[in-house]
């Protein structure tokens, strides 16, 4: 059996197999530790953080759906402070690249967020989160209209020199725009699909399950939405892309690759089976083994159609 | 605070009996869990046969045999996952992570607990009242259910106290008539209590909190939240505190009652 090559390149971002998380589905990596040690991972991403903490939303925060969940979390987070004491001191010893997810309420939050991490060299790529859905200022309503795409990732790009990954909202009638957008601006990649927004209804109750009444969708359910858009991004972009939206095996994740994906995110699985990580790495090989594949690279985009 | 190691195991189902009105016990093989399990941690147990509910479902463990590695959960055919639930039979298998979360902890040196129960509430004290009685601790239980045939630890909390626990139903078909606040109040009056333990619905949680508080006896409550990860990752089962928005699932689910902004 051949060894497979499963290295991939990012936008600048080497890892050394195709497979990161989902932001705010793995904390920083120390809460999965017991399941699977973080430095397995290609990359870990972590929780979106802004520049001060936010508190989130009011509980219940999730709905289980059909194959799916909805959540408004609301990007709780300790801000950047914590983010270098805690959780970057703790992914410090591992060998794995870490992509800080960026998020803000207002366009110098984002950059101040940028500037407050820039210099440390624990910090090997960022995600910019202009998707988010549950956020009343700042996240998706960033990630919707094109010019406050260029405004938000080019004041982003002026403050870091090092890989920037734009994560895209579905929430959009034309995300290859969006997309254009975001290369245009300065984006070294592009990660989708954030959420779709949702809802679920206690009809006994006659109430909305989330105390926020909407909620972004994820799990299996939105893969064929997630795959629809890779695809189109694929064809729109020259940047890599990082795919996800219900990626739970390793099969998966070859059809976000072969969609158009370089690297791949595993979100909302990692709460159905702590190891899916691993999972998905090892299912990655499988596939590669099975089908002659000396070097996951040949999956980018090699969807025939 | 010593890292709590978690495992996801695949436990083997022993035995799922009907105890009462909608109230079943599951017992599971469980070795790596049961062996390290404190009281009032709890499980996050992925129920078999409902591939399109992705999520698993958190149990607070009635009671559990390190030696035989096994463990009791006392459930509710409530909802989708638990009413799902009452079809394992013995031998089916479900994954499960384990042993989640911060249990109770009485402060040192107590001498005396109370210990208020409220429906399947009931469960997750059983632990603690066995652990306090091994440590000498003086140990009044009262629990409150809805009817007599509701209260399905009532056997099992005798056997252990060696005597009755005090009860209260809702219909006053056994013990005293009414909530279990009432008793516990009478029982906090009586005797000089350096801990209450509370689990239940969240408005009997409340109301122990409170009279534990106007008592000044130090009082902890279980809390039980929607929870999606169950290790502490996704935030989605916070409670809020006098500290911030909590995880239910690793920061509790016991917490300090003064804590708990109700």
């Amino acid at each position: 059996m051949a060894q497979v090559n499963m290295a991939v390149n990012l936008g600048g971002l080497r890892m050394k197999n195709p497979v990161t998380v989902a932001s705010g589905t793995f904390g920083a990596g120390q809460e999965y530790n017991d399941f699977v040690p973080v430095d397995e991972l290609g990359a870990v991403t972590t929780k979106g953080v802004s520049l001060h903490g936010w508190e989130g939303n009011a509980s219940p925060r999730i709905a289980e759906t059909p194959s799916g969940m909805l959540n408004s979390i609301g990007l709780q987070n300790p801000g950047v402070q914590v983010m270098k004491d805690d959780y970057l001191a703790w992914l410090a010893p591992h060998d794995v690249p870490v992509i800080v997810n960026v998020s803000g309420h207002s366009m110098q939050e984002y950059v101040d967020v940028i500037e407050a991490l820039d210099d440390d060299d624990r910090v090997d790529a960022y995600e910019i989160n202009i998707s988010c859905p549950n956020v009343d200022a700042g996240g998706m309503t960033f990630g919707t209209h094109v010019p406050s795409v260029e405004k938000v990732v080019g004041a982003c790009r002026a403050a870091t020199n090092k890989p920037m990954i734009v994560k895209l909202s579905p929430n959009v009638t034309d995300i290859a725009e969006i997309a254009r957008a975001a290369e245009a601006s300065g984006a070294d990649a592009i990660s989708l699909i954030n959420t779709l927004l949702g809802m679920a209804i206690d009809a006994k109750r006659r109430k909305p399950v989330l105390a926020r009444v909407v909620g972004g969708l994820s799990g299996p359910a939105v893969k064929p939405v997630a795959l629809r858009m890779v695809w189109e991004v694929h064809k729109a972009v020259k940047v890599p892309l990082l795919g996800m939206g219900g990626i739970v095996t390793g099969t998966d994740a070859v059809e976000f690759m072969l969609a158009g994906a370089t690297a791949v995110a595993v979100g909302t699985a990692n709460f159905m089976n702590p190891t899916a990580t691993h999972d998905v790495i090892e299912g990655i090989r499988r596939y590669c083994d099975d089908q002659g594949v000396t070097d996951v690279n040949e999956l980018i985009g090699g969807l025939q159609c | 605070m010593e890292h709590n190691q978690l495992v996801c195991e695949d436990a083997r189902v022993l035995a799922n009996e009907g105890v009462g009105p909608r109230l079943f016990v599951v017992s599971l093989e469980s070795p790596r869990i049961a062996a390290r399990l404190q009281p009032g941690q709890f499980v996050h147990l992925q129920v078999p046969g409902m591939p399109d509910h992705i999520l698993r479902r958190p149990f607070s463990v009635f009671d559990c045999d390190p030696q035989a590695g096994t463990l009791d959960i006392l459930y509710q055919d409530l909802g989708y996952g638990s009413h799902r639930m009452t079809d394992l039979c013995a031998g089916d298998v479900a994954s499960q992570i384990g042993p989640v979360g911060h249990g109770w902890q009485a402060p040192t040196g107590t001498e005396r607990a109370l210990l208020i129960g409220g429906g399947v509430g009931a469960a997750p004290l059983f632990l603690h009242a066995k652990a306090l009685l091994a440590a000498g601790v003086a140990v009044d239980v009262v629990l409150g259910a809805a009817t007599k045939a509701a209260l399905a630890t009532y056997d099992a909390y005798t056997a252990l106290l060696g005597h009755a626990p005090v009860v209260a139903t809702d219909d006053g078909s056994f013990g005293f008539s009414g909530f279990c606040t009432q008793p516990a109040a009478d029982l906090l009056a009586a005797h000089a209590y350096d801990h209450v333990a509370c689990c239940g619905p969240e408005p009997l949680m409340r109301i122990v909190a409170q009279m534990a508080a106007d008592a000044q006896v130090e009082c902890q409550v279980s809390m039980e939240r929607r929870m999606a990860c169950g290790v502490g990752a996704c935030l989605s089962c916070v409670v809020d505190t006098t500290d911030g928005k909590r995880r239910a699932c690793v920061d509790g689910p016991v917490f300090e009652s003064s804590k708990v902004v109700w």
